[in-house]
């Protein structure tokens, strides 16, 4: 190694070594203390499926888990969220919008201690989390083409018929091709299928939560448990899948991934999983006529629509699901465990989540275990694993830090995050913010009439996909860009979309709110899903002092004021 | 400029939204040597980079690095240029005249061969590490060539076809230096203001917006949060320059000399760009990714860029500009010598090349060298860390000057990287 990468590495681990949170090994009895404290304090949070009388509700596995760890290191945890912001944040989280007024009034009319576990049991059943938890995985799957409209109606099945992930895990790398809606599923090596590094890489990091690209060239160097033999053993399983003419995913009987060792020495990749497992090559030994008439019958397939389908008795692909099914470390678990958990708590307990490897070990490892246990023991029931996270005190901390000390560090989850908006539950949200509390039915309505519900969800999803494409896709340490504030300060879709004015609109129902006060009130519910402030309260009734007939253009500008504000634009 | 809106109608009459200070962003490291150097730096806004970027990875074969006669060669052959001893494509003839202005790297060998993250590494120089992901090179001109007080953009991209569009990345630098992308017209988008509007009325509400947020992002201090504060605080300066774009206001003949096509139109609004003090401007050119009819895509390709990038040479230098500018053309990869059954060539990383012209520049030589076939490097060989510490050179910019990323240095150009002596000037 020379100087300057030796600087390199020392730069790299010294970094790594700075931003390490203190990590302790639990006591067990410390642990059964704390939970037995939680029961006794948080009996309501008790979910309704049924448990073995050992087993812990996740909610208070994970509160144990969390304050535990903090109360070692001294991390002081702040206080809960308020009713309006939890009510908005696990409304954007589970059904991928804000909530209109009419959720908000029976929210609050709620008793406080069964609240959350109310809406969280009510959202569950709406239309808008089948759709929302389409969206998020549709945004980890496919997001070079967030608008692949046989993968998403895939996905929205799966979700719908309440699919395991190992199911869905499954369909998406078999990629059969048949009919239906089911169709979708090959869309994920479909989009890859010409770069085998895609393939290989991307299933990795998307299903396992591991990035071995840097292990394609030399074993990793800073990651011992990456060898090139991992890479190219992934990549094995993907060597023999191509596309036919007429855009099937079929697998050649023949081939290998042959790589040069940085030693020099060429090697012959095994099939071999991220955990050393190696699955052996079932196709039999075939005569070179035998080879022969296969490599032309794959050209043919390559090249016309009417060749006879090829079959093999030994698929790779379908080693690599079987081998990551029975894998006992639980790769594909704790990858959408942890994925999971970043999308709903703002960082994985894995941080960046593709980085599931002994050198950037977990902030909570028992706990990240024991949720994937749970997990793949409830039949990788995504749900679940949902439910049981917005349900802890954990995931209901405010996100307001008012010390002028620096925040604790987001993987002590002490603190809420205030993640930006994806592009989806932005564009879903400015549809409900757009319209008066009036024009929305209220809950009571909604059930009793599932299909309008369902109807008008619908329309707001398909709005949202048109509205998407001008914000983007958040991803770590975001930014958003000028383009943003320059698309809501001038186009015309917001001047003459978002504002208009009309009798559900809101600008419309500010323009005939009696009072300053009135006005206020309908416009932060609306929008921010609260009460407006004294001082806000203030500023609205010296805007609209300027000019006591309420021109439209003043109404446009205070609901603007709001629609481009930071408050609505994060999910806190 | 959103005071005066309020003073002016006064409609607030003391009613305030309490915690007060400004927002600190979070990487105050990073925005704490800016005012150091600034000290020293009078001449920003002086050096400029119109990055050509030929997107899906243009043939080496077919442009910088000929092989005429051998295996790989293909159909093309090579032509001498006004530097004696220096051969290229025959589909680059105009720029074989205008060879003395460019030098041309035939040994990049950056061995990454799938678009992404190819992309990735040709576009910041390097790979993201983990936890940390590295600003392009326009986030890096904008940032190091840029005046704080400037009222123009500082980093351009053009990227109008959808093939591997890609927006560009400002990484740890932070939103500040976030391209201004224009995709679909080549005006900014939204930056006329809507005829509904009066500069007022648009004043006045980007005022009330300010004033509302203010306690939100008092209370939740994260530089995400605050990156949508600062990008509101841009919108009238991108308004104010938007006429930049505007190739109307060129002469009939200037515009006829770029001709008709996107690429020229794009090409000089670079130059109108650069002219204007914009330190960077990404100008995409696609889509180069010949799996199929190689030879084909190449004739046609390389004929626009040829004639795009001849005329913008001629105008920069004409103007006295391409001193202080710094014309790269550069891809996520090259191509592979071998050429496939749809007389396609597939993705190649292991020895294709670049070039450089102007700025920093010794003009008129070729680095490095590949077999006869072209299939590896045979002689200086340079890896994208190389090519950027050669940029940076290039612009007079320090490559192993550090930004501390939290507790972390980190050079302009990747460790252990080496400028490329022989192409700088």
């Amino acid at each position: 190694m020379n100087s300057d990468a030796s600087a390199h590495l020392r730069s790299c681990v010294s970094a790594a070594a700075g931003g390490l949170v203190p990590r302790h090994r639990f006591s067990g009895l410390l642990i059964g203390l704390l939970l037995a404290a939680a029961l006794l304090l948080f009996p309501c949070s008790q979910p309704a499926i049924a448990q073995s009388p050992t087993e812990l509700p996740l909610e208070l596995q994970i509160d144990a888990s969390i304050d535990q760890q903090n109360s070692t290191a001294g991390v002081p945890a702040v206080e809960q969220a308020d009713a309006d912001t939890l009510l908005r944040r696990t409304t954007l989280d589970l059904a991928g919008r804000i909530p209109t007024a009419k959720e908000r009034d029976w929210y609050l009319a709620l008793p406080a201690q069964t609240r959350q576990q109310l809406l969280v049991d009510r959202l569950l059943q709406l239309p808008d989390f089948d759709f929302h938890l389409r969206n998020s995985l549709d945004e980890l799957l496919l997001p070079e083409r967030p608008n692949d409209g046989e993968f998403r109606e895939y996905l929205l099945t799966a979700v719908r018929e309440r699919r395991p992930w190992s199911r869905m895990f499954r369909e998406m790398l078999m990629a059969s091709s048949v009919d239906g809606p089911d169709k979708g599923a090959a869309q994920f090596l479909k989009s890859r299928v010409r770069e085998l590094d895609d393939l290989t890489n991307d299933t990795a990091v998307l299903f396992f939560g591991v990035n071995i690209s840097c292990a394609k060239c030399h074993d990793h160097p800073l990651v011992s448990d990456w060898k090139q033999d991992h890479y190219y053993g992934m990549q094995a399983f993907f060597q023999r899948t191509f596309s036919s003419k007429k855009n099937v995913l079929l697998e050649n009987p023949l081939g290998s991934v042959r790589f040069k060792t940085t030693a020099g020495e060429d090697r012959d990749a095994k099939f071999m999983f991220l955990t050393g497992a190696v699955v052996a090559d079932a196709t039999p030994t075939l005569t070179d006529e035998e080879k022969k008439a296969i490599e032309e019958q794959v050209r043919r397939l390559e090249r016309e629509d009417d060749a006879q389908p090829i079959t093999v008795s030994f698929s790779p692909r379908q080693a690599l699901i079987e081998t990551a099914l029975a894998d006992q470390q639980l790769y594909l678990a704790r990858n959408i465990v942890n994925r999971t958990w970043a999308r709903l708590l703002g960082t994985g307990f894995v941080d960046p989540p593709d980085q599931m490897h002994s050198g950037n070990p977990a902030s909570h490892p028992q706990l990240l275990s024991d949720l994937a246990a749970d997990f793949v023991q409830h039949d990788y029931d995504l749900r679940r694993l949902i439910r049981g996270i917005v349900l802890s005190r954990t995931y209901a901390r405010s996100s307001r830090w008012t010390s002028e000390a620096a925040p604790p560090a987001a993987q002590t989850f002490a603190v809420a995050a205030a993640r930006p908006l994806t592009p989806r539950q932005l564009a879903a949200s400015l549809q409900i913010a757009v319209r008066s509390s009036d024009s929305w039915p209220s809950v009571e309505e909604t059930l009793a009439k599932p299909d309008d519900w369902l109807k008008r969800r619908t329309d707001i999803e398909n709005q949202a996909g048109a509205w998407m494409r001008e914000f983007e896709q958040p991803a770590a340490d975001f930014q958003i860009a000028v383009d943003e504030a320059l698309f809501f300060s001038n186009s015309d879709r917001v001047q003459s979309d978002l504002l208009r004015d009309g009798g559900d609109r809101l600008v419309g129902a500010l323009r005939s709110a009696e009072t300053p006060e009135l006005a206020a009130a309908e416009l932060w519910r609306v929008v921010c899903g609260r009460e407006p402030s004294a001082e806000e309260i203030e500023v609205v009734r010296g805007w609209l002092a300027r000019a006591p007939e309420r021109r439209v253009s003043d109404m446009q500008s205070l609901v603007w004021a709001l629609l481009a504000g930071a408050e609505f634009r994060f999910n806190h | 400029m959103s005071d005066s809106g309020l003073s002016r109608r006064g409609f607030l009459s003391g009613a305030t939204i309490g915690v007060g200070g400004a927002l600190a962003a979070d990487m105050r490291g990073v925005n704490g040597l800016r005012a150091e150097e600034l000290a020293g730096e009078l001449r920003r806004g002086e050096k400029h980079v119109i990055l050509l970027w030929l997107a899906g990875g243009a043939s080496q074969l077919e442009t910088w690095d000929p092989k005429p006669g051998s295996k790989t060669g293909g159909p093309f052959g090579a032509i001498s240029t006004n530097v004696a001893g220096i051969q290229v494509s025959e589909l680059l003839p105009k720029l074989a005249q205008r060879m003395h202005l460019t030098a041309v790297i035939r040994s990049l060998n950056t061995k990454i061969a799938d678009h992404g993250r190819g992309a990735d590494l040709m576009e910041r120089g390097r790979l993201d590490d983990p936890g940390l992901r590295y600003p392009d090179l326009g986030a890096v001109a904008a940032r190091e060539l840029g005046r704080l007080e400037s009222t123009v953009p500082d980093y351009v991209s053009l990227y109008t076809s959808t093939e591997g569009r890609r927006k560009g990345t400002s990484g740890f630098l932070g939103a500040r230096y976030a391209p201004l992308f224009l995709a679909e017209n080549m005006a900014p988008p939204n930056s006329a203001l809507h005829e509904r509007l009066t500069a007022a009325e648009h004043q006045d509400r980007a005022a009330l917006r300010d004033l509302l947020s203010k306690r939100f992002a008092a209370e939740h201090r994260s530089s995400t949060v605050g990156s949508l504060n600062s990008a509101y605080q841009r919108v009238q300066g991108m308004m104010a320059s938007a006429g930049l774009f505007n190739i109307e206001q060129e002469p009939a003949e200037v515009r006829a000399r770029y001709g008709p096509t996107q690429f020229g139109e794009q090409c000089l609004i670079a130059r109108r760009l650069v002219e204007a003090g914009v330190p960077f401007v990404k100008v995409a050119r696609a889509w180069w990714d010949s799996h199929g009819q190689n030879f084909e895509t190449h004739l046609e390709l390389c004929a626009d860029l040829d004639h795009c990038m001849s005329v913008l040479l001629d105008d920069l230098q004409e103007r006295g500009l391409l001193e202080k500018t710094l014309v790269i053309t550069l891809g996520e990869f090259g191509r592979t010598p071998g050429i496939n059954a749809s007389l396609g060539r597939d993705h190649f990383a292991s020895a294709w090349s670049c070039s450089l012209s102007g700025m920093g520049i010794r003009g008129g030589v070729v680095y490095g060298a590949t077999d006869a076939e072209g299939h590896t490097v045979t002689d200086g060989e340079a890896s994208a860390a190389d090519l950027f510490a050669t940029i940076l050179q290039a612009l007079g910019i320090d490559h192993t000057h550090e930004y501390m990323v939290g507790a972390r240095p980190t050079p302009l150009a990747d460790f252990g990287s080496k400028p490329i002596q022989a192409v700088l000037a």
